[in-house]
């Protein structure tokens, strides 16, 4: 904003007025999470003697240790093999294919705009079947089906951009597909991948309807599906309620906050594209 | 000039000798290997699946025992069910609060900008900005569910400035609860269309707005012809992505009131589950999911139309 | 140790036929180079000699191996591309030897030959470096030196230099002259350009529309034409083309007649009879002011370039000409001239467009 035109003001004013709108949540949430236990807070009051021993409580009780674990072994199941198998279809379709196979893209691309919700009744009895109720691999599994429309389009989009010219070089110098791929394709895609990895990332750790329906056990879900499962045990107990659902936002508020440019970048990108 | 050739034997009589087909298949087959692991994931958990939907969706089913053919009924019944379609409605009414405000409002902040955010006001601006959409809707969900409560700081606030009238328990209120589902989303929304707009803003060629000051027009003229032509695609993308989680909302619905009071806040999604999980209704429920998948590729069609080719 | 062999090679996107049957021989060791108009299928046909396209026909061989379904990298060619397709993440030092990784030579020997390499083409001190450090000629040196470690048997150029400006184009022109006499490998090149051609080339192609037009030296095709298409093609400026038909015809000589203008050739062995149309080529090197000269018209542009005269006249019979004239004469736009010319310059060409050989040899 270098120009000082009267709307910069007027801009500033309402963006700093959407900021407010955007944190206060979190701040009446921290507010009460402060309160004394078993009293019940009002909207935004900064309470007399904050009990940040609050915070203590609802890690034990949220076990949180644990749905870190969980939530950390669903996103290493999902996000890396979703990554990989993505940016080989995403490759595969760009490079490799002519323009009388573009009906396997589209069939991927039709799946963009599924709702979850459109298959989550057969992938119960699907799950069911495969013996994997209750288990991690009950998210995992569908999962990284699910993400096969947006990966496999991110990557295509990406490697339609990497001249021809670069494939070309590579199978001269001895190159076969696999190497080309592994050794010059990949390596070029990095900024791609960097940003696919991140929004599977997202969308892993805040998934919820998955592990709702197919997993009970919430130590055995996403931090998503587990404040879930607290707010249905702990939702009258507003201090430790807002305490624990602070908690379980602050591992992705913190990675945020570190990789903040790639994520905006990446979400931005992502809902272009997507 | 002529065409006449000096070395070139007659083409006719060449025998054309194609290129050998075992090649062709070696290439076709590495193609295959390259997409193949993607396809099986797809197949196995979406085309699969969505394939069962349609089949259950003919079906009348409680999940266990035996499943009868029940041609259209379960479809008739979604379409004529008075319950059902409200249910539906309530979906349509949560885009405008999804969509709308969102777009307004960051119509409203880009237009004001014009340009750049640069620097650490602008970083600030997007980081906090994009924190809802970092959360779990789970989370959004919960943090308004407090707000909302009846001591929450939404009532605080209107009793604060003389409103006390206003203070209710608005997501147990039967007329409020819809439209403060909806506000949710439109927090969760609102930064990342403000963002994407005012991004896209920027790419408007800034001489064509002193051009048009230049003939005379006025803020609103600069307005209806420069910028929203010019946003058109930014427009687009925040349509399709606010009407897609309007209509297949179900976490912040599931968190914040559970569908009640009454069914004023039920969405397709929330019934969906119900129906397949809690009432046994295995072939209703998937109806249900096909017409809501329909409703999405339906609602989302004329808009990539009319914002993506027409340049 | 390879030649290249093509025969009746055809080509066809779909129904479109790009080349229509081409036969060439390539000897070990020669420089080729291939000229024609965008679009006449250079980059086409180098790119089904180096396994980058499909052969729709016909038959590509590389010493005595027909290569039509050998994949690329099995063809012990090398090719420099017009942008050069360097990998943008590799250093040049990973670049150059990329290929020999891939092969899997061992380390200390790709090391050897990465830095001998570097040597040959002067950039030793840009090994660490990366694509994106580079300025366009040393891009070109680091594709060029990609292509040399791998010691193919031969070398692809589709117009190499056409990114670089005008100086770094000579310079480099010369060094892939002396790199061809240094490697002693065979090489086929693609350009616009007609100086390059002409300096570079063993045997330059001339192609138009899909089609070999002749196969010669420069000087070949410079003096000996095979066709209209060759005439205009080669040579700067452009051969003046004027049409005429033959008058007399005498077992030595042969009268041709352009409108106003008439004079006599040598001609033997030819096969024309009077009233045969022919057209007369004329390098505009080859005209001169000559008061008594048969081709009078009138001038309509003088260029001094200092050290000649450009002229383009236009001829009573409504053709312009354009010659070009030692020193620095004075000559008025608008002002009559007469051209003459050394009858052994002229070249003809029949109704077909063909040469018209006139010695009878
Ligand atoms: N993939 C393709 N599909 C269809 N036609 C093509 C394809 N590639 C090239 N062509 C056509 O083949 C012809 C020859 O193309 P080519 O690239 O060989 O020309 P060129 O002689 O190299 O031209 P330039 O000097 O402009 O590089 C052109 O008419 C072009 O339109
Ligand atoms: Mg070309």
């Amino acid at each position: 904003m270098k120009t000082a035109t009267p709307n910069t003001l007027l801009a500033r004013g309402l963006i700093i007025l959407l900021m407010v709108v955007t944190l206060l949540p979190f701040l009446s949430m921290l507010s009460a999470a402060l309160a004394p236990q078993g009293t019940y807070p009002n909207g935004l009051q900064w309470p007399e003697d904050p009990q940040w021993g609050n915070f203590i409580r609802a890690f034990e009780v949220a076990k949180m240790d644990q749905l870190l674990l969980s939530s950390v072994l669903i996103v290493l199941g999902v996000v890396p093999i979703s990554v990989a198998i993505a940016t080989m279809a995403g490759y595969g379709l760009a490079k490799l294919t002519s323009a009388k196979y573009k009906w396997v893209y589209l069939v991927f691309v039709f799946g963009l705009t599924l709702p979850f919700e459109a298959v989550i009744t057969p992938l119960y009895y699907e799950v069911r079947a495969l013996g994997l109720l209750n288990t991690r691999f009950a998210i995992i599994l569908p999962l990284i089906g699910l993400y096969m429309p947006f990966g496999v389009y991110w990557m295509r989009a990406h490697f339609l951009n990497v001249p021809q010219d670069l494939t070309e070089a590579a199978q001269l110098d001895g190159a076969t597909r696999w190497k080309e791929f592994l050794l010059v394709q990949v390596p070029l895609a990095r900024p791609a991948i960097m940003s696919l990895s991140i929004l599977l990332f997202l969308w892993t750790w805040n998934q919820f309807l998955l592990p709702v329906v197919l997993v009970q056990d919430p130590m055995q879900r996403t931090m998503a599906g587990a404040l879930g499962a607290f707010q249905g045990q702990w939702g009258t107990d507003i201090p430790l309620l807002c305490a624990g659902s602070l908690l379980i936002l602050a591992p992705t508020i913190l990675l945020f906050l570190i990789f903040q440019r790639q994520f905006v970048a990446a979400l931005m990108q992502g809902a272009v594209k997507g | 000039m002529s065409e006449n050739t000096v070395s070139a034997p007659d083409v006719s009589q060449t025998a054309l000798r194609r290129p050998s087909s075992s090649g062709r298949r070696k290439a076709r087959l590495i193609a295959w290997a390259f997409v193949a692991p993607a396809a099986i994931a797809y197949a196995a958990f979406v085309l699969v699946p969505l394939c069962m939907s349609v089949y259950y969706s003919f079906l009348r089913w409680d999940g266990i025992g035996k499943a009868r053919f029940h041609g259209l009924t379960n479809y008739i019944t979604v379409l004529t069910d008075s319950d059902l379609l409200q249910i539906i409605g309530n979906a349509f009414q949560l885009v405008i609060y999804f969509s709308l405000i969102p777009v307004a409002l960051g119509l409203a902040v880009a237009s004001a900008i014009r340009s750049h955010m640069a620097g650490r006001f602008g970083t600030m601006t997007r980081t906090v900005l994009f924190l809802p959409q970092v959360i779990p809707l789970v989370a959004a969900g919960i943090a308004w569910s407090w707000m909302f409560a009846s001591s929450g700081l939404v009532n605080q606030t209107l009793k604060a400035i003389g409103l006390s009238d206003w203070a209710r328990g608005w997501l147990g209120d039967f007329v409020w609860a819809l439209p403060a589902v909806g506000m949710i989303g439109a927090w969760v929304q609102l930064g990342l269309c403000t963002m994407l707009l005012v991004t896209g803003i920027t790419k408007i060629d800034p001489s064509l707005y002193e051009a048009a000051r230049l003939d005379g027009a006025r803020a609103w003229h600069e307005f209806r012809y420069i910028t929203l032509p010019g946003l058109r695609q930014e427009i687009g993308v925040c349509i399709t992505v606010t009407v897609i989680a309007a209509l297949a909302s179900f976490d912040i619905v599931y968190i914040s009131t559970q569908g009640g009071p009454g069914i004023t806040t039920t969405v397709p999604g929330l019934e969906i589950y119900r129906l397949a999980f809690a009432h046994r209704q295995v072939g209703l429920a998937s109806a249900l999911a096909i017409v809501l998948m329909l409703l999405v590729l339906i609602s989302i069609a004329p808009v990539q139309w009319l914002t993506r080719d027409k340049k | 140790m390879a030649g290249l062999t093509l025969r009746s090679v055809i080509k066809n996107y779909g129904e479109v036929p790009v080349i229509k049957g081409v036969d060439l021989d390539i000897a070990h060791g020669e420089f080729v180079v291939f000229v024609g108009p965008s679009g006449c299928g250079k980059s086409t046909l180098l790119r089904m000699i180096a396994g980058l396209e499909d052969i729709t026909g016909g038959e590509v061989k590389i010493g005595d191996r027909v290569v039509n379904d050998v994949e690329p990298r099995d063809r012990g060619v090398a090719m420099v591309f017009q942008s050069y397709a360097l990998y943008p993440h590799m250093t040049v030092y990973d670049n150059v030897g990329f290929g020999l990784k891939l092969a899997g030579t061992p380390k200390d020997v790709r090391d050897k030959k990465i830095r001998d390499a570097a040597k040959v083409l002067q950039m030793e001190h840009l090994l660490d470096r990366r694509p994106a450090q580079l300025s366009g000629g040393q891009r070109q040196r680091v594709a060029i030196g990609r292509a040399i470690v791998r010691q193919p048997d031969v070398f692809l150029f589709d117009e190499p230099l056409s990114n670089l400006d005008a100086a770094l184009r000579v310079d480099m022109r010369m060094e892939l002259a002396r790199l061809h006499h240094d490697l002693n490998a065979t090489m086929i090149y693609v350009t616009h350009d007609q100086v390059e051609a002409m300096t570079l080339a063993d045997k330059i192609v001339v192609l138009n529309g899909g089609v070999v037009q002749q196969v010669g030296s420069p000087l070949d095709l410079y003096n000996t034409p095979a066709n209209l298409f060759v005439a205009g093609f080669i040579g700067s400026p452009r051969m003046n083309l004027i049409s005429g038909s033959v008058a007399e015809v005498t077992p030595e000589r042969l009268r041709i007649v352009s409108g106003p203008s008439s004079f006599w050739l040598e001609a033997r062995g030819h096969g024309l009879a009077p009233g045969a149309e022919i057209t007369l080529g004329i390098r505009p090197h080859a005209l001169s002011v000559d008061p008594s000269g048969t081709l009078a018209g009138k001038v309509q542009l003088v260029e001094q370039l200092g050290n000649e005269t450009v002229i383009r006249v236009l001829l009573a019979v409504g053709t312009e000409v354009t010659a070009v004239l030692a020193g620095q004469g004075v000559h008025a736009v608008g002002g009559p001239i007469a051209l003459g010319f050394d009858a052994a310059a002229v070249h003809l060409f029949g109704a077909d467009g063909n040469r018209i050989a006139l010695s009878g040899d």
